[in-house]
């Protein structure tokens, strides 16, 4: 690619993201964690409907997706229709999460949970052990910017180069504008990534049949490839079984940037009416999944699958198109990072360095913006320059454990009696299984290492709840206020 | 408050329980394994359009859900 457009588009993204970034801040004052944390609790319903989109459809939306329709097949959309339920969690759940922040003055989830069970240490361990897969999720985003200048740069750019550019970014309008520029980048991200996904890949489809029916991409791979359109995929790799309890697992992970995101609302009705129509969103993974499905017949020989976008727009669209590609590529995985790099600084200082050191609340807000520094140029630069392969490992064993948080979140909404012991036990019960199974013997039977976590995980923390004390009554009545604020009901009969 | 658990205390919040389950099952074994074939529908793969009905249903089910909601008036 010899034009020098795909790369002035896709750097004059990255200025504009600078601006709206920079301007998110509008006037406010950043010392305290509430408004550098949680945006003082003031988005509105389409900018949070933006922000959690544009924070849940990654990269992997513009380039792991495509990759999976071209080496598997129509496995893919179990990433569709999880994220759909996260929508019917966030539904349901995130309600309540802004009221416990509204009421108990939380900002993070490790906040929550510290204050249900009334331990700080349980608070810390889920804050540190959240951070690890935040940071590797950080991290393989990173590396997905830096190839995209790369590849846009036409070499000029080395990953090197790229990781500083893209976190360089993100440091300077994360420090000064917090959560604000978070809103208001995915806001312009999400929309960019709409726009780019379609028409890349109506001209995709355009280009590969001379009209705009995708039906007659599907009928070819219908005739030659009929394997890629049923599960277990054309590689035989995603079982019945496997795509299930990805969705269960998936569903019940409850990662800490989203919860923050949740507290971020103008009010409750706010995050149902963003959360109602979360998954028309998710309408912008068809085309770019299509463009996966082109490359089955038309780039046959990839080495690497998830680049099968790029390839085929190199090939064969305009270089406007190439450099929108780019943009929306760059966009799609800063828009992930950036909440997650955001809530490993907020998190570590709130619920491990405040109760650890006894800070105050305002030395604790201008250190969760200065933490951002050394997270990004110490932790994240570095590995996504050296691209260590244990990575995926890294980032596989994180959402393992954010999966096994669940009993923490039993015990806010639905369950009084649950004790910290019990919390705790489950929680390790269930990390030990789903770390084994996955780096040991993965997946078991084509089940989720996840989901056998969990069904160790439950049952551990039912018993040992049983048998330990329950956090003091006070405390859970003021969370059940809200879990349950027209009492309960139990063997049928209603109980205030 | 020993051993209570929080469940619908309305028929209509039963009702959004079992629409939700229900949309779950949907998207899982064994209903996913009944929608398993290689044909097409209007152009689309069947297990694509079956995603996307899904993804559908659930903004259903939501508006639905924010009916009864602000019907009832609690959050």
């Amino acid at each position: 690619m010899n034009s020098v457009w795909p790369l002035v588009i896709t750097l004059g993204y990255v200025a504009i993201t600078m601006v709206i970034g920079l301007k998110a801040r509008a006037g406010h004052r950043m010392d305290t964690l509430e408004q550098w944390g949680v945006a003082g609790r003031s988005m509105g319903p389409v900018t949070l409907y933006l922000l959690i989109a544009a924070g849940s459809v990654s990269a992997y939306t513009f380039m792991g997706a495509p990759g999976w329709a071209y080496s598997k097949g129509v496995a893919v959309f179990y990433v569709a229709i999880y994220l759909a339920y996260l929508a019917l969690v966030a539904w349901y759940f995130g309600p309540k999460v802004w009221q416990f922040g509204e009421q108990f003055g939380h900002v993070t989830q490790a906040s929550a949970i510290a204050d249900r069970y009334q331990s700080p240490a349980l608070g810390a361990l889920a804050a540190l052990v959240m951070a690890v897969g935040s940071i590797a999720y950080a991290v393989l985003q990173t590396v997905g910017s830096a190839y995209i200048l790369f590849v846009m740069s036409g070499g000029a750019i080395p990953v090197w180069l790229g990781v500083i550019i893209v976190l360089g970014c993100i440091a300077v309008y994360l420090y000064i504008s917090g959560q604000r520029a978070i809103g208001r980048t995915n806001a312009f991200q999400g929309a960019l990534m709409l726009v780019v996904a379609w028409a890349v890949g109506l001209w995709a489809v355009h280009s590969a049949t001379g009209g705009l029916d995708m039906g007659a991409v599907f009928e070819r791979i219908q005739t030659d490839h009929a394997e890629f359109l049923t599960l277990p995929g054309a590689r035989g790799d995603m079982s019945f079984s496997f795509w299930t309890t990805s969705i269960i697992v998936s569903m019940f992970s409850f990662m800490p940037p989203v919860w923050t995101q949740w507290m971020c609302a103008s009010s409750a009705r706010t995050i149902r009416r963003s959360a109602t129509w979360l998954p028309t969103y998710y309408i912008v993974i068809l085309p770019m999944v299509v463009v996966g499905f082109i490359g089955i017949y038309s780039l046959p020989d990839l080495a690497r699958a998830d680049t099968v976008v790029l390839e085929y727009a190199m090939a064969n669209l305009p270089v406007v198109l190439v450099g929108l590609l780019g943009a929306g590529t760059l966009a799609a995985s800063m828009s992930s990072s950036e909440p997650f790099i955001h809530s490993v600084a907020l998190s570590t200082t709130k619920d491990v360095l405040q109760p650890l050191f006894k800070l105050s609340d305002a030395f604790t807000a201008k250190l969760a913006r200065w933490l951002l520094l050394p997270v990004m140029a110490l932790v994240i630069a570095p590995l996504a320059i050296a691209e260590p392969g244990s990575l995926v490992m890294i980032l596989l064993v994180g959402l393992g454990f954010a999966s096994q948080v669940l009993p923490a979140f039993i015990g806010m909404f639905f369950w009084p009696r649950a004790s910290k012991l019990g919390v705790m036990a489950g929680i390790v019960a269930g990390f030990l299984v789903t770390v084994a199974f996955t780096t040991l013997w993965s997946h078991p039977l084509g089940i989720h290492a996840g989901f056998w976590g969990l069904m160790l995980n439950l049952p551990v923390f039912i018993g040992v709840s049983l048998m330990t004390p329950a956090t003091q009554a006070d405390v859970v009545e003021r969370f059940f206020r809200i879990s349950a604020p027209r009492g309960f009901k139990h063997l049928g009969k209603s109980v205030s | 408050m020993r051993r209570l658990f929080v469940l619908p205390t309305s028929r209509a919040g039963w009702g959004l329980l079992a629409a939700f389950i229900c949309l779950v099952v949907a998207g899982t074994w064994p209903v996913i394994g009944l929608l398993n074939r290689a044909m097409l529908v209007l152009g689309i793969p069947l297990m694509i359009l079956w995603s996307y009905a899904i993804i559908f249903a659930c903004v259903g089910v939501m508006l639905l859900g924010n009916r009864i909601v602000e019907r009832d008036d609690h959050e």
